[in-house]
């Protein structure tokens, strides 16, 4: 910033940043040493032996690979979704005139503060009473409805800065509303819209309570992970390198786009300065 | 923020100007929506329905439902407030009450505070700490579920733990059950939820101090200030924005907590770690008494509410 940086700051996050990434150590440690070693402590280094026994293990150990074929399932419907529905709406809010329209954005894009407990009892009735209980519905329908509160708010304020002219033309050339939407505005805001299927995917992936609560056969990873942890069985390795499969994914697609997601967490929850 | 808040909706509108573009914009603000009914609802009706069913629905039920006595599959009886006053005599809900209120304030606390220091270090030399910053960052990466999975490691009660282990350097043979005694399970359920929260602070208000002027440093320095003087008396006030956003929404995050707490310490031992998002589900979902859990659920959504009134009112001004 300034010619004469001082170093010891540097020092001090550094310092922070290795004791911050002790908890990421620690489960690939125990993932690739055999329990044995491990049982005792997976920071105790006074003999290290690599294996990759608990990776190949854990498939026959626990059903992991149909959960993470349920996980891909469901967050890539839930994204798609969102993504599909996101822009269509946040479109009509932004340039079209019809009865009730600024007290339905209203009340959609402050609907961010509600938290997902308040959907659990009553969609839990409905789900039992109509019996879409145990059906991929029963989550996609929550992950896809809840979204729209801070997606629409997301790719609206994008379409603040959307140059209206191209839309007016677009008009004068005898576009209906709907052209104007396929042919103008969505191909010319789609960054926002990735953006917003970004954020929805690693929520998605990572859901643990309305699949818990609303699957039984097929569950995604996080859930299957919280069955492994409540049985108390002492297989440090399998546990580990099941919590890493759960995790890298998300994780992955996290580090590889966080600039937009910093940008994008601020409109999910709260608000734009 | 604040401003935004004052501020009436022409007035709110004059911010964009100062983007590229925007002052076209503005002048063409009243006469760029056509008005076309049908093509609207066609494009907003999947989004109304959906919404409808996950948002609107669960929420008016949620707060009918506090007003009935069902047990599993029972008839509900219409009982009035009677779930409201029982949550408030149970001394379970009343202790549930100062959980949430020492997690969430202790959450936030350690998340914004330490992301707020780190990136007021950090930006004494932002190429060089770029890469620790992208370590803290990436715990942020990591769902809750996985964090409450990695943190076991650290907290298990023998010496294997290696919060043990490290004690045990000063203290031969100490073991201390930090998940399973009551007096230390809420604490470290809340320096292991903060871990992950301290990533999005570390950004945002790393953001917000690369974005005070360089004039001001370089000014600062001719004078003569230290390292310290510029970080106390141009870094903290100037990243202030950044800081507000974080607090808020750390709030609401730990206000929403369960998967680290369900996968940490399940809200024991003998319900120590329960906040109110995880009470709700114990009541509803463990116990089936699912008028009591969505009475819960509206203290719940009082307190989110509350914490949410500026945002709430920014987004309403906002929304043109």
């Amino acid at each position: 910033m300034i010619g004469r940086a001082p170093r010891w700051p540097t020092i001090i996050v550094a310092v922070v940043a290795f004791i911050w990434i002790i908890p990421i150590v620690g489960i690939v440690m125990t993932s690739i040493r055999p329990l044995a070693e491990t049982s005792r402590g997976w920071w105790r280094l006074d003999s290290f032996t690599l294996t990759f026994s608990a990776w190949q293990r854990v498939w026959e150990a626990y059903p992991l690979a149909p959960a993470f074929v349920t996980t891909a399932i469901l967050a890539g419907l839930g994204t798609l979704g969102t993504m599909l529905l996101t822009p269509a709406a946040a479109y009509a809010f932004h340039f079209l005139k019809f009865p009730s329209r600024r007290l339905l954005l209203i009340i959609i894009i402050n609907a961010f503060v509600l938290p997902q407990q308040v959907v659990i009892i009553p969609l839990f009735q409905l789900w039992r009473d109509i019996g879409l209980i145990d059906n991929f519905l029963a989550v996609l329908i929550p992950y896809i409805g809840l979204s729209f509160a801070w997606s629409i708010f997301l790719v609206k304020n994008f379409l603040e800065d959307f140059p209206t002219e191209l839309v007016e033309a677009s008009r004068i050339d005898g576009c209906g509303p709907i052209q104007s939407f396929v042919h103008i505005v969505l191909p010319n805001s789609l960054s926002s819209v990735f953006a917003v299927g970004i954020l929805q995917f690693l929520w998605t992936w990572n859901a643990l309570l309305l699949p818990m609560l609303y699957l039984r056969t097929y569950v995604p990873m996080p859930v299957i992970l919280a069955r492994i942890n409540g049985t108390y069985e002492l297989n440090w390795d399998l546990q580990s390198v099941a919590a890493i499969i759960t995790t890298i994914v998300p994780l992955t697609v996290f580090l590889i786009f966080q600039r937009q997601f910093a940008a994008g967490a601020e409109s999910r929850t709260g608000n734009k300065e | 923020m604040q401003e935004t808040v004052a501020s009436d909706a022409a007035g709110s509108r004059t911010k964009f100007s100062s983007r590229p573009g925007g002052e076209r914009h503005a002048l063409l603000a009243t006469g760029w929506r056509v008005r076309d009914w049908p093509a609207a609802w066609l494009l907003i009706a999947p989004v109304l329905i959906l919404f409808g069913i996950a948002v609107v629905f669960p929420l008016i039920e949620t707060i009918r439902l506090s007003f009935f006595d069902i047990k599993g599959l029972g008839r509900p009886k219409y009982v009035g407030l009677g779930n409201y006053v029982k949550l408030f005599t149970d001394p379970a809900f009343r202790n549930t009450l100062s959980t949430t209120l020492i997690f969430t304030l202790s959450t936030t606390a350690i998340s914004v505070g330490l992301g707020w220091l780190l990136a007021m270090l950090s930006a004494f030399s932002p190429r060089h700490t770029l890469p620790f910053r992208v370590m803290i960052f990436a715990a942020f990466g990591i769902s809750e579920a996985v964090a409450g999975y990695m943190w076991i490691g650290i907290l298990r009660p023998d010496s294997g733990g290696l919060l043990n282990a490290v004690i045990g350097l000063f203290q031969p043979g100490f073991a201390q059950p930090w998940l399973g005694d009551p007096r230390t399970g809420l604490w470290v359920l809340i320096v292991a939820a903060s871990w992950g929260g301290v990533g999005l602070p570390l950004m945002l208000c790393f953001a917000a101090v690369q974005a005070i002027p360089k004039s001001l440093f370089e000014a600062a320095y001719i004078d003569g200030a230290t390292h310290g003087q510029v970080m106390r008396n141009i870094m903290m006030p100037l990243s202030m924005p950044g800081v507000r956003v974080s607090i808020f929404i750390n709030l609401l995050g730990a206000l929403r907590a369960f998967d680290i707490i369900y996968i940490l310490t399940g809200g024991g031992p003998v319900r120590s770690t329960e906040t109110v998002g995880y009470f709700m589900y114990r009541e509803s979902m463990t116990q089936f008494k699912l008028g009591y859990g969505a009475a819960a659920t509206v203290i719940l959504l009082v307190a989110v509410l509350f914490v949410s009134i500026p945002a709430i009112i920014q987004r309403t001004a906002g929304a043109r």
